[in-house]
């Protein structure tokens, strides 16, 4: 045991190299604004991330009601089609980009380090690097929203291409404005920002695990983390080539997909599915992990299955690499290639249905309690159903392409986002909220605020299946009234503003619970997974002792066997205290400063061509220099970062495990 | 305890009769669901009108009782597990954990995952005879498919009859051009080659056939055939830009010896209206502009009586209007060459050669304007004319595209200035004289 924590790398001794250039000196703040914008700390960065989210989620969910609110009579006149575009254009973009996949991230960040037994992520610095870079990247996607309220920002407004940004729309000929030139920069920041904080998972969970946490052991949210994380680094790069492409097209004058110099708008296709239907996965894996933790814990029974739903989840990434064509049956690939399409798409739909009978497996026999959280799992399983069955309607090719572009493929991925991904995601802030802020969200508004969900969930988008039967074509404005479109647009949008209640009621729930909700302790849920074995909110340091797993669900052993526990903690601190203590990195500058160099140097790298004004006069030819003093920023950030030394101190801890002292070499 | 079981008994059994009933209308509805639903508008995937989008539909239909099946024995065992281990206690609340995780059950798993894949099974085989079906006219019915071509455009579609060659003023020969309207005999296979000009469209009648996109550098191409002579509705399917919900058109199947007329009429040069065919004394143009006052007025598509049934409002429209008022038309004809409409419009036999608008050789037989977008009486054109883009933003003939200059133009600020500029009197002539090239 003593050996096995000699050997893990935040207990031993002699690392951490003597003090090294640094330009700025080491934030020690742990609260206020320094604090957070210089942590490092896995927890914060998690709740930053959540909280950026949230934040994109509601915007996303403001102009899905903008939209709903247009489409709610025919021949309405309530927006126009350019604002309209946008708007949908965003809310794609934001759902996708800003909101599930953040929120993801906020619950890796939070949950990872924790479940795996470790007291951060492998690279702390890199973590915070990851999150900033990502608000840099959201920030450039919306900057051109501020020319509707500014109209000398003249951007032309939001990126209107869809989130899809098929070519040759996105060509300087038919968007010759510079909100193409923002989407294109802004997605490759927030692809920059995936990739680095999926390498940092990666090495966490492989390397960081507690003695005895041996993969057949993790717990499944850390299983599909990890299957997310290899998807994103391997799906990232296709849609980064394509997008710099896309930059060197309408900067540079070459011609991968302009049509006029021979180029292949289909190619644009194919390396943005071979990142857009990993994507899908990547949104509904961690999700799968959400349920699969939260259904053992509320029927008091282990997962059924465990080692079958670990393997579906990563057949499901592997296959997934192989239906990207399933969104292009309409763009003529031909039979073949779209035969082979259809039937690697039916197979998907095996593994994804292994898992649902599974957790249907686990409820099988269990004490099933009602919980808030287990409302949204269950909610969970019934709408991700009903979204993979027309998801095997669209996989019968010829019948899709009548689907294609229709409502119905609206709800169809509205099924399987809101229904599965958002039902999941809210069933995981209720779960975890006591654990991260220490009090407890009131199970009346909760359950309030899920059956306002679910059923303005249900009236939103059941209809939408038969208006796209019914020939609705999606992304339009604008339709006539003798269509039969009418009434299921009406019923649409009032149950969108139904839905848009239920979302505000929870998270003003949250906000109340945040100040007012009753205090908890360590396990208010009787859980199963490492978090809940340690204080609500956790400390700093995470664990007093790393832990020593013995079984599956980590936790609920631990509690069957407390005096074998005890024995092996008080022996795990005193070896970790012989070692020095608990060591614990500095916070840094630098990741910030990098973060937001880059977002200043592809704010004007976006505007490259274009003449630098300020207040009417011109003050330089082209955005060039200021393009590269940003970019100079974060190699100058990056380089510094390295001469900084990850620095850190040690917490010594009494024996009741309370932090008695903090020190060491602390510079 | 007893009680609370019994409720839970009336529950399940509410929820498996609410499921049987569900499954009992949708076998007995079989390809009547959208009657049941009232799912019967004119761009309805239900209501085929012809073989591929029958093929299509038999398939969807295929896939829902599969999915309806599957659906109705998962979700009766998951409610099942739900009602049936519902904690019902405190004591059920906190019962002890089972003390190893479960490994699940190897013949249940094995045996649930080779029924999903024979499910599978079962929509792939329909699946792989529609993918070639759809794909291309059937072998014993090529020889007398016709072909034509379908190009996108932002936002309006030109229609090309390959087979149809038309002698060109200056020599040589064109296919017969027509815009937004593709009419085509009933019965007959129709072959339509797929192309764009700018972005990628799609091309999609839903009562006739699913959608195939018109890919720049890619030769694609749909099939079709109307079973009877009808009106169909069509859209543009892809997201094209700012106008893209107002892409439209439509397809028109007459009968054999109707298209052939129709097919006789459109290779006739622009008509010509002079005094003699005119009625003599023609009273000055009777055109109502009550309805511009109105908002409603400017709403899209057609009036209830054309909804009603558009095959015969477009048959009433290939006939020339009763009375014409042959010096209006004139002063339409002066002004379409005036106000520079010809250089992006032709009208063959007339004046203008242009092509980045549609050829309105034979405008006045046509059922609608503006990609499908108004029903074409005097009032919507009129409409059309004055403030296009009111019905279709961004578009060429309001914007100029290209060098060439639409309504607007630029001005040397960076902003823009008017151009072209109509009044009602001027637009009256010019909605007379397009009316009459039927």
């Amino acid at each position: 045991m003593a050996e096995a924590l000699a050997k893990s790398e935040f207990t031993g001794t002699g690392h951490a190299p003597a003090k090294s250039f640094e330009l700025f000196a080491r934030p020690t703040a742990k609260t206020g604004l320094v604090g957070w914008l210089t942590t490092v700390d896995h927890k914060k960065i998690g709740m930053l991330y959540g909280g950026f989210a949230i934040l994109f989620f509601l915007i996303g969910g403001l102009e899905a009601l903008l939209i709903r609110t247009q489409l709610i009579v025919p021949n309405n006149r309530f927006i126009s089609a350019q604002l309209y575009n946008e708007l949908f254009t965003m809310h794609g973009t934001t759902m996708i980009f800003l909101a599930v996949m953040p929120l993801n991230a906020a619950f890796f960040n939070l949950l990872v380090p924790i479940q795996v037994g470790a007291r951060d992520v492998a690279f702390p610095r890199l973590n915070a690097f990851s999150l900033w870079v990502w608000v840099a990247g959201a920030t450039l996607l919306n900057v051109g929203w501020i020319s509707h309220l500014v109209p000398s920002w003249n951007f032309g407004g939001a990126p209107d291409v869809g989130w899809f940004g098929y070519s040759p729309l996105t060509s300087k000929v038919f968007t010759p404005d510079l909100s193409t030139d923002f989407w294109v920069l802004g997605i490759q920041m927030l692809g920059l920002s995936s990739i680095v904080a999926s390498l940092n998972f990666i090495v966490t969970i492989i390397n960081m695990r507690a003695p005895g946490l041996t993969m057949m052991r993790l717990p499944v949210f850390t299983w599909m983390a990890l299957v997310t994380s290899f998807l994103l680094i391997l799906a990232l790069p296709a849609i980064a080539i394509a997008l710099v492409e896309v930059m060197f097209d309408r900067n540079f004058g070459t011609n991968f997909f302009e049509v006029s110099g021979g180029g292949q708008p289909i190619l644009w296709q194919h390396l943005f599915w071979v990142f857009g239907h990993p994507e899908v996965y990547i949104l509904i894996l961690p999700p799968m992990g959400y349920v699969s933790e939260i259904l053992p814990t509320f029927s008091r029974k282990p997962l059924f299955g465990y080692p079958i739903v670990i393997f579906s989840g990563v057949a499901i990434g592997f296959i997934g690499f192989g239906v990207w064509s399933h969104h292009m049956f309409t763009t003529g690939l031909g039979t073949v290639a779209t035969a082979a399409f259809a039937i690697a798409t039916m197979a998907i739909a095996v593994p994804t249905g292994v898992k649902i009978f599974n957790w249907i497996g686990t409820l099988w026999g269990g004490h099933i309690v009602t919980r808030v959280p287990m409302m949204f799992a269950l909610g969970f399983i019934w709408m991700f159903m009903l979204g993979g069955f027309s998801g095997i309607m669209h996989a019968a090719a010829p019948a899709d392409a009548q689907q294609q572009d229709s409502y119905f493929v609206i709800a169809h991925f509205h099924y399987v986002l809101i229904g599965g991904a958002t039902f999941a995601l809210l069933a995981a802030i209720h779960f975890w909220f006591p654990k991260f802020f220490g009090r407890m969200v009131p199970e009346f508004w909760g359950k309030v605020s899920f059956w306002l969900i679910f059923v303005g969930f249900n009236c939103t988008f059941f209809p939408m299946h038969f208006l796209g039967l019914n020939g609705m074509p999606r992304r339009t404005w604008i339709y006539d009234s003798n269509m039969g479109w009418n009434e299921g647009n009406l019923f649409a949008t009032i149950g969108a503003y139904l839905l848009g209640l239920g979302i505000f009621t929870y998270f003003a729930v949250l906000v109340y619970s945040f100040f007012k909700g009753q205090k908890c302790g360590n396990d208010p849920w009787d859980a199963r997974t490492l978090e809940w074995s340690i204080p609500s909110p956790p400390p700093e340091h995470n664990f007093a002792a790393i832990p020593q797993v013995h079984a599956r669900d980590a936790w609920w052993y631990e509690k069957t066997h407390q005096e074998e526990i005890a024995k092996e903690k008080a022996a795990n601190i005193k070896a970790e205290e012989a070692h020095g203590g608990i060591h614990i990195p500095d916070q840094s500058w630098y990741p910030i400063i990098a973060g937001m160099g880059l977002l200043f140097g592809t704010y004007n790298l976006a505007q490259l061509k274009h003449p630098v004004v300020m207040f009417g006069n011109q003050v330089l030819g082209s955005h060039a220099p200021l393009a590269i003093a940003g970019l100079s920023i974060v190699v100058l950030a990056c380089y510094l970062w390295s001469l900084e030394g990850p620095g850190g101190y040690h917490i010594h801890l009494d024996a009741d495990g309370n932090a008695k002292e903090s020190g060491g070499y602390h510079h | 305890m007893t009680r609370t079981r019994s409720a839970h008994r009336k529950v399940l059994r509410f929820a498996i009769a609410l499921i049987a009933g569900f499954s009992l209308a949708l076998s007995s509805g079989c390809n009547k669901l959208h009657q049941v639903f009232s799912l019967s508008g004119p761009q309805s995937t239900m209501v085929t009108e012809g073989p591929v989008a029958k093929s299509q539909w038999d398939l969807f239909m295929v896939t829902v009782y599969v999915t309806t099946f599957i659906f109705i024995v998962v979700g009766a065992v998951l409610a099942y597990a739900q009602i049936k281990f519902r904690a019902k206690s405190d004591a059920d609340e906190h019962a002890a954990v089972p003390a190893e995780a479960g490994h699940g059950n190897p013949f249940v798993e094995i045996g649930l995952i080779a029924g999903s894949v024979a499910l599978l099974v079962i929509i792939a085989i329909p699946t792989l005879s529609g993918i070639w079906y759809t794909h291309d006219v059937p072998e014993a019915e090529r020889g007398n498919a016709i072909d034509v071509t379908a190009t996108g455009y932002q936002w309006w579609f030109k229609f090309d009859y390959n087979a149809e060659m038309m002698p060109l003023p200056g020599g040589g020969e064109a296919a017969l051009v027509t815009g937004n309207e593709l009419v085509v005999p009933a019965g007959t296979p129709v072959r339509v080659h797929l192309r764009t000009i700018d972005v990628i469209h799609s091309f999609w009648i839903p009562k006739l056939a699913g959608k195939v996109d018109m890919m720049p550098n890619r030769p694609n191409f749909v099939w079709f055939k109307a079973d009877k002579p009808g009106y169909y509705y069509g859209q543009c399917a892809e997201y094209c830009g700012e106008s893209h919900a107002i892409m439209r058109f439509r397809v028109i199947a007459l009968s054999a010896a109707d298209y052939v007329k129709w097919l006789a009429n459109q290779k006739q040069p622009a008509r010509t209206v002079t005094v003699q065919t005119a009625a003599a004394d023609a009273a000055l143009p009777h055109v109502q502009f009550a309805s511009l006052t109105l908002n409603d007025g400017r709403a899209f598509g057609g009036s209830p009586g054309f909804d009603a049934d558009p095959l015969t409002a477009w048959r009433k429209i290939q006939q020339p209007a009763a009375s014409e008022n042959a010096s209006l038309i004139a002063a339409g004809r002066k002004l379409f060459k005036d106000k520079t409409c010809v250089s992006c419009h032709t009208i063959r036999g007339h004046d203008g050669a242009g092509i980045v608008g549609p050829d309105l050789t034979h405008i006045g037989a046509r059922s609608s304007v503006a990609a499908g977008a108004l029903e074409n009486t005097p009032e919507r054109l009129h409409q059309w004319i004055k403030d296009p883009e009111y019905f279709k933003p961004g578009n060429k003939m309001f914007h100029g595209f290209g060098g060439m200059q639409g309504y607007m133009k630029p001005d040397d600020k960076g902003g823009t200035v008017p151009n072209i500029v109509l009044n009602d009197q001027e637009i009256d002539a010019l909605v007379a004289y397009l009316h009459s090239l039927k």
